[in-house]
């Protein structure tokens, strides 16, 4: 089967975007604006839209989407899942 | 030669050919009903019981509107309670409508025995304006003389990869062609207004777009609210966007990446041409309302839609006497509303076309809109009510 496609906004993201619905063991090809490619295997499923971690992230790590912080995991979360509200929140909301 | 527009007596360029009738309410809508060519906001609040500060957004949408390149011509009238604030006289109005040279009626400025009376005068009044404005002609005109104001709704991470940039591409060639653009949603700056005051013409400016976001944040902590409880909307994190930084990294890229000449209130016009910052409410029916009294004379709207296709039938222009191109990057969206989506840019998370190539077909579609081309929207007969953006309390 061809590798599923994800795009990371800038080359140093830990989070991608996936370009299609992406399902649990699923080879997923990422590419970078800056025309880098790098892979991940997803751990579980994530929708088309829906960001995928590229890298191992622990708990209070930054994350990072435009090579800007995005807010932070909430909890550790392995490379290749889903990122969003229910292991990640946004930088500001702590104050 | 870019596009064929309407040339006005004060240098600018329309892209339409309306008779405005004003302020909106009873009078002007029976006068449009009977007169073909002509238009009227509907704006359910008129400036009664409101501040100062409010009833002056009030009128600099009514002179705003009418000073709107694609107006041909005005007629105006005193008839309701608001009018008789002195922000809101008549008079002023009209005076600073006919500074710009174009032709302006008051037809309630004699005495007169009823309102019935007014109709009359407006009607015939707008009979004979919209008869000579249909003397005009296109001209050719260039694509610095275009205004555009554009807004992003219901964002997803297509909103981010691939819409709003595709505006930025349109943004950038038309502010490097001479021409004016405006941006806003100043809730959906915050996480990201450090990247755009540092494209600020200059320091003041920069703090102006930070503080704008800062008065937006403690105005929500002032009513008990956290701003991330209003933003990002419950529709941007179903469909995958999760925190409201994420959500305004993808929203500035709108922008383009041009400098920022200023910060402006809703509805204020611009001094000089470049791209402007507008301190606004997101709400769509309000937003493209106020880029119209700003002056542009076409808005986008970048639609996302990820979780939340449930009205195919888009809105028409909201900004009253400027058309809305809708556009969108996400292909589900684009698929269930190709009724009234006039441009898709979802090719470039497909890998089809280039962010440049897809970039390029919204210029031509807008140099196509500025000259006569109808959005699909356009094509519906319903005009929305429009909300004008007060700051204040109402009393």
């Amino acid at each position: 089967m061809a590798d599923k496609r994800a795009i990371a906004l800038d080359a140093q993201d830990n989070t991608a975007v996936a370009a299609q619905d992406i399902e649990p063991g699923d080879a997923v090809n990422v590419e970078a604006k800056d025309g880098s490619t790098s892979s991940v295997t997803a751990t579980e499923q994530v929708p088309f839209g829906f960001k995928i971690s590229l890298s191992d992230i622990g708990d209070g790590d930054k994350l990072l989407k435009y090579g800007q912080v995005i807010g932070y995991a909430t909890q550790d979360i392995p490379a290749g899942a889903q990122v969003h509200v229910h292991n990640a929140q946004g930088l500001r909301v702590k104050d | 030669m870019s596009f064929l527009g309407y040339r006005r007596p004060d240098g600018s360029v329309g892209v339409r050919n309306h008779v405005l009738v004003l302020p909106g309410g009873l009078v002007s809508q029976k006068i449009c009903e009977f007169v073909k060519g002509t238009c009227t906001v509907i704006t359910p609040d008129h400036g009664t019981g409101r501040t100062a500060r409010d009833r002056e957004t009030v009128a600099r949408v009514m002179v705003g509107l009418a000073l709107n390149p694609n107006v041909a011509a005005v007629v105006l009238h005193g008839v309701g309670p608001a009018m008789q604030y002195p922000e809101l006289n008549v008079n002023k109005l009209a005076a600073a409508i006919a500074a710009s040279g174009k032709p302006v009626e008051v037809v309630s400025e004699q005495p007169y025995k009823s309102t019935l009376e007014v109709y009359e005068r407006g009607i015939k009044a707008a009979r004979r304006l919209v008869q000579e404005a249909s003397e005009l002609r296109r001209e050719p005109a260039a694509d610095g003389e275009l205004v555009l104001g554009v807004k992003c709704g219901t964002s997803d991470s297509t909103s981010g990869i691939a819409g709003n940039p595709a505006v930025g591409h349109l943004y950038d060639h038309v502010v490097n062609s001479g021409g004016t653009t405006f941006f806003g949603e100043t809730t959906e700056i915050i996480g990201a207004e450090h990247l755009l005051a540092q494209r600020a013409v200059n320091p003041e400016v920069g703090q102006q777009i930070i503080d704008a976001a800062l008065e937006m944040e403690e105005t929500a902590k002032k009513y008990g609210d956290d701003i991330r409880s209003i933003n990002p909307i419950p529709a941007n994190i179903e469909a995958g966007l999760t925190t409201l930084e994420e959500k305004s990294l993808g929203a500035i890229a709108k922008s383009g990446t041009v400098p920022i000449s200023g910060v402006l209130k809703y509805a204020e016009r611009p001094a000089d041409k470049g791209l402007y910052f507008v301190d606004n409410w997101m709400s769509s029916n309000s937003i493209h309302l106020g880029y119209a009294a700003a002056g542009s004379t076409i808005n986008l709207i970048q639609w996302g839609g990820g979780a939340f296709v449930a009205d195919t039938l888009l809105y028409p222009s909201q900004g009253v006497v400027s058309p809305t191109i809708w556009c969108t990057a996400n292909i589900n969206t684009y698929t269930a509303c190709q009724e009234s989506i006039d441009y898709y840019s979802g090719t470039v998370i497909e890998g089809s076309e280039t962010l440049e190539q897809a970039g390029d077909r919204l210029i031509d579609l807008v140099r196509r809109v500025a000259s006569g081309t109808m959005p699909k929207t356009d094509t519906l007969n319903y005009q929305e009510a429009n909300k004008i953006y007060f700051r204040d309390a109402a009393f």
